[in-house]
């Protein structure tokens, strides 16, 4: 038999994850959660911004570069909380939660949490299962017209999440990029001129 | 035909614009629900590059954004766009009472015709709010994505008929590049 050779063509969408980083990103993250919550959940919008907003980071995934899904996360002293996970209805079924699943992971990891902590919709238990969560214990509650479980998830720490005995400048680093030498490293090129010291206080 | 509602199960509907950070928020919400969440518009149509070059105007129904308009601004003409009502709150005169606040502005400001550009399954809903077609007959056959409509701000001063193709009259904007002229114009 002679097999031929072809060439498939790669369709495969291209995903890109980030800490939503600028104003523009953050944006997005907002738009993604009020079309998903109130568009199609019908939650209020006091609700969905509920306050916790700007005490938290965010991350933004896009599929051949169009705002797709969002991840909030908070941060606690003993676990990370995942929330606010949202895939736009034309970029479900293909799986690619799992992949802002996994990289929210990696990214509490590295910054040394041990724990992912999720209210989660009793509907998508099943599912979560299969990333390895649990629950918490058997108590169910109610916000937003939905039934919730609380989940967890252990994480394995890296060998290099960040302590206080981390080279002082790693974490000063963008935090999705804390491999990569950041823009304040170059700035010590210039040296510790203290320009304060020349600035005259103006005269009140 | 002034029913706009003043209140909808005892909170009051109010019209406001937006003028800080969190107002804007609430209108981006409002349309994000509508256009993506509802009707699965791309992010990057909806929000195309003019929101921080326009006017928005957010409806609330007790302090809970229910609706949310956007007004650009061009020498002979203001263009209402991106009216959004949140599914719970239609059927309530939201829409209208958008647009009247629009109307109202764009009078405050000197300016004496609406314009903006509309599906062909809305276009009934802008005659009902007092709009016309720009072209009354339509030039050529065929689907129409989007339909030219006008409105004098005055209704006693109803605006002279046009004689312009639709090819004018519906010209497609250009997407703007990072220096604010339409993509493509600049090589360099």
């Amino acid at each position: 038999m002679n097999a031929q050779k072809t060439t498939v063509p790669n369709l495969a969408p291209v995903v890109t994850i980030k800490l939503a980083a600028t104003s523009d990103e953050m944006l997005q993250c907002f738009a993604l959660r009020a079309a998903v919550f109130m568009g199609e959940q019908q939650c209020p919008y006091d609700e969905e911004f509920d306050g916790n907003d700007y005490t938290a980071t965010h991350i933004i995934m896009y599929v051949d570069g169009e705002p797709a899904g969002t991840m909030r996360l908070r941060w606690f002293q003993s676990f990370c909380k995942f929330e606010r996970c949202v895939v736009l209805r034309r970029f479900r079924g293909l799986g690619i939660h799992h992949e802002i699943n996994a990289w929210c992971k990696e990214f509490a990891r590295r910054k040394g949490y041990t724990k992912a902590y999720i209210h989660l919709q009793k509907r998508h238990l099943a599912m979560m299962e299969k990333e390895g969560f649990r629950r918490v214990d058997d108590r169910t509650f109610n916000f937003s017209d939905h039934e919730y479980y609380a989940i967890y998830c252990e994480l394995k720490p890296p060998e290099d999440a960040v302590t206080m005995t981390t080279m002082p400048m790693v974490v000063n680093r963008p935090e999705d990029r804390l491999h990569e030498e950041g823009v304040l490293e170059k700035s010590a090129s210039r040296g510790a001129t203290n320009p304060h010291v020349s600035t005259e206080r103006r005269p009140n | 035909m002034n029913n706009t509602p003043r209140s909808i199960d005892g909170e009051a509907v109010t019209t406001r614009l937006a003028m800080r950070m969190e107002d804007s928020l609430q209108a981006f919400a409002v349309r994000a629900a509508t256009f993506i969440g509802e009707l699965d518009v791309p992010y990057s149509e909806e929000f195309d590059g003019h929101d921080f070059a326009a006017t928005h105007i957010v409806a609330y129904v007790g302090n809970e954004p229910a609706g949310a308009v956007r007004v650009r601004w061009f020498q002979s003409f203001a263009m209402p766009e991106r009216l959004a009502v949140i599914q719970r709150f239609r059927g309530h005169n939201i829409g209208q009472l958008l647009l009247e606040r629009c109307r109202a502005l764009a009078e405050s400001r000197g300016c004496n015709t609406l314009y903006t550009q509309s599906l062909p399954a809305d276009v009934k809903y802008w005659e009902k709010q007092g709009w016309r077609r720009l072209v009354a007959e339509e030039a050529s056959p065929g689907p129409k994505r989007i339909v030219a409509m006008v409105r004098a701000v005055d209704p006693n001063k109803p605006l002279p008929e046009m004689a312009a193709e639709e090819a004018i009259v519906l010209r497609r904007e250009a997407q703007l590049d990072a220096a604010g002229l339409p993509v493509g114009t600049v090589t360099n």
